[in-house]
């Protein structure tokens, strides 16, 4: 050991101490490609956890071969072959499916929005109640709301002679019933903390109420109702107990119909018809993203702080 | 009596069979008529409406089908009170206490439905026709019992050994095949339909994989090796034999009285419905040769039909898993539900199967 390296009273030399430095910067180096490597793997299993089901119907919806009664994934001599096989009805059911969504989630927008202002502005005696009842669809189970919608609209149907089971305005309102929730709890949101002095300052300035709410409160406001109506879509587009007795010859939704087909057997076509769906639903995604942005459409926390 | 007599005797029988019933609906038209029919989904529905629409549309009419388990069709009832949104249903035979109770079906008029004359006395009465069976089977992968050096098994409980714990299913008690399953297995263990418990102890020592809520599931789980023995109706062990599994079915042994276990579907005429004649020519259609054939074939479910049982021995995978032999299927068990508490069986199952 030389003179230079040797330790003197405790106190290191300059080599041993840019040694010592330089085993900190590896292990900080080895910790950050660590905490790297983890990050992405972390990453990656949540990513398969998501969307492995999406893969494997995707995968073996190109299953080929003739009639076979199970899933297959990987898929077996693949083809093409259960795309033709897809039933028109499920076409229809699908069709019905977006219709009725879309008329859910601006009939919940058209209730929520109005009901999330009252619930926060006003100062109604009972208030917390009537919140409740605006939230009461997502803790009653949907097959009780069901059962429930369809001995209302034979209730009605006695008493007026309009019988609203099985039909489209039926289907609907049941929908719309189940979708407000989803619209009231964003909006409701970002109405908690929105910044009176921007409304303050446009009434101040000369305007109308309804300019004030049309040009500076439904901005801030947007993000919610976005998020509130595509969940609101989202939910309708996919509910099965609600629609079970809802739906009749002619209204089954789309969810109903591939319900009641698996419940008694299965038909490799099923899984190419939900392959075209989720191919379908990715394709509005990115187009909304295109052309809009999800990201500025979703982000409900931006409520004017700082803009 | 000769093979060529035999042949000859059944082609005439089955020509007879086919003029009463083409004679019994040869003045009968229903112009303008909507029959609303409420089945299965699926096949089931594909083959029915292949096989009977075309001849209503030919007597003027058409079929609206209203899809759905005979369980939410009794609860759209219930919640209709009594009106419902169909003429005629599928019903189970566990549902026929409820609806002998809620008296929503109107008398059949017999008379009108000639195919009965292909049924079993004990298959109709003055509300419903009993239209198809399934028979509930143990079904088992035969090389991997093989390899195990298990001997095929003749009962439940030979499904409860080291070797098979966590590769059977069995049906969930809230499933179709739940409770005719849960029957038999109660009765197999020595208990009744008070009686429960010992069919519970059974369930417990099976040592399952998972309580199917779908027949099809097993399918699947039988093409990807996860499972090696199913409780299942025989039509899902042809389905996964078909689909390239090596299983068979075995008819479990009950008691001294019974070997195997059938439940069955019906169908009833609703008392609301302004389709009573219609109704009537679908049960009919629905027993006839041509529709109970098209059924078996194609989905599985065994017919009721008589001389349709007495055909299906021609295909030899049908002939190898189901039982084909009235006398046999006479045997099989069927749970009488006229006294039976289901909700107290599917609290008694809540209570003691999924919790342990």
């Amino acid at each position: 050991m030389s003179a230079g390296e040797t330790d003197i009273g405790g106190m290191d030399t300059p080599q041993s101490g840019l040694a010592a430095r330089a085993g900190r910067a590896a292990r900080w180096r080895t910790r950050q490609a660590v905490q790297f490597w983890l990050k992405w793997i972390m990453v990656a299993l949540a990513y398969l956890f998501l969307h492995a089901p999406l893969v494997v119907v995707v995968g073996a919806s190109l299953n080929g071969g003739g009639q076979f009664a199970a899933i297959q994934f990987p898929p077996v001599n693949p083809s093409l072959e259960w795309y033709f096989e897809i039933p028109a009805r499920q076409f229809e059911a699908l069709w019905l499916s977006f219709v009725v969504g879309a008329v859910a989630a601006v009939g919940a927008i058209a209730i929520g929005v109005p009901a999330a202002l009252g619930l926060v502005r006003s100062n109604l005696p009972g208030k917390t109640f009537i919140a409740v009842v605006f939230r009461s669809p997502l803790q009653i189970p949907a097959v009780v709301s069901g059962i429930a919608f369809l001995q209302m609209y034979y209730m009605i149907g006695d008493a007026t002679g309009f019988y609203a089971q099985g039909t489209f305005i039926g289907l609907a309102i049941g929908h719309v019933f189940i979708a407000i929730p989803y619209v009231v709890g964003p909006v409701t949101a970002i109405l908690q903390r929105f910044d009176h002095r921007l409304e303050e300052a446009a009434l101040s300035l000369g305007a109308s109420p309804w300019r004030t709410f049309r040009r500076v409160t439904l901005p801030v406001i947007m993000p919610g109702v976005y998020a509130g109506g595509l969940y609101a879509f989202m939910v309708s587009f996919g509910d099965v107990p609600l629609s079970i007795f809802l739906t009749a010859p002619g209204y089954v939704t789309y969810p109903v119909e591939l319900f009641f087909a698996l419940e008694n057997d299965f038909n490799p076509a099923i899984l190419a018809s939900g392959t075209l769906v989720i191919l379908f639903c990715l394709a509005i995604m990115i187009l909304v993203q295109r052309v809009v942005g999800l990201d500025t459409l979703l982000r409900v926390g931006g409520t004017g702080k700082g803009r | 009596m000769g093979v060529r007599s035999k042949g000859l005797a059944f082609i005439s029988l089955f020509a007879i069979g086919l003029a009463s019933v083409a004679s019994a609906h040869a003045e009968q038209r229903f112009d303008g008529v909507v029959l609303r029919v409420a089945t299965f989904g699926g096949s089931n529905k594909d083959v029915l409406d292949a096989a009977v629409s075309p001849k209503f549309a030919a007597l003027g009419g058409k079929i609206e089908w209203v899809t759905g388990s005979p369980q939410s069709n009794l609860a759209k009832l219930i919640a209709a009170r009594g009106k419902a949104p169909f003429d005629t249903m599928e019903i189970l035979d566990a549902q026929l206490p409820d609806f002998a109770a809620s008296d929503f079906l109107a008398p059949l008029d017999l008379e009108k439905i000639p195919n009965k004359q292909y049924l079993e006395d004990w298959q109709y009465d003055g509300k419903t026709m009993a239209t198809w069976l399934t028979q509930e089977t143990i079904c088992y992968n035969t090389e991997k019992f093989k390899e195990l050096g298990l001997p095929a098994p003749t009962t439940y409980k030979d499904l409860a050994v080291p070797a098979l714990a966590g590769r059977t299913v069995i049906p969930d008690i809230t499933s179709g095949g739940g409770l005719a399953n849960f029957g038999g297995i109660v009765y197999a263990a020595g208990g009744d339909l008070r009686n429960v418990t010992p069919g519970l102890e059974l369930i417990k020592s099976l040592k399952v994989l998972k309580f199917w809520s779908q027949g099809g599931e097993t399918v699947t789980q039988f093409g990807s090796g996860d499972i090696y023995a199913a409780v299942v109706h025989a039509g899902w062990c042809v389905r996964a034999k078909n689909a390239g599994s090596p299983v068979q079915t075995v008819h479990p042994y009950i008691n001294a009285e019974h070997t195997g276990v059938h439940k069955y579907g019906r169908q009833g005429v609703m008392k609301s419905s302004e389709n009573y004649e219609a109704a009537l020519w679908y049960i009919n259609e629905y027993l006839s040769i041509e529709t109970q054939t098209a059924l078996a074939v194609k989905t599985g479910v065994f017919p009721t039909n008589k001389a349709v049982i007495a055909r299906l021995g021609d295909d030899p995978t049908l002939k190898q898993m189901l039982e084909l032999d009235p006398a046999k299927i006479s045997k099989q068990l069927r749970v009488d539900y006229t006294d039976v508490s289901i909700s107290d069986w599917v609290d008694q199952w809540n209570r003691s199967v999924v919790t342990n």
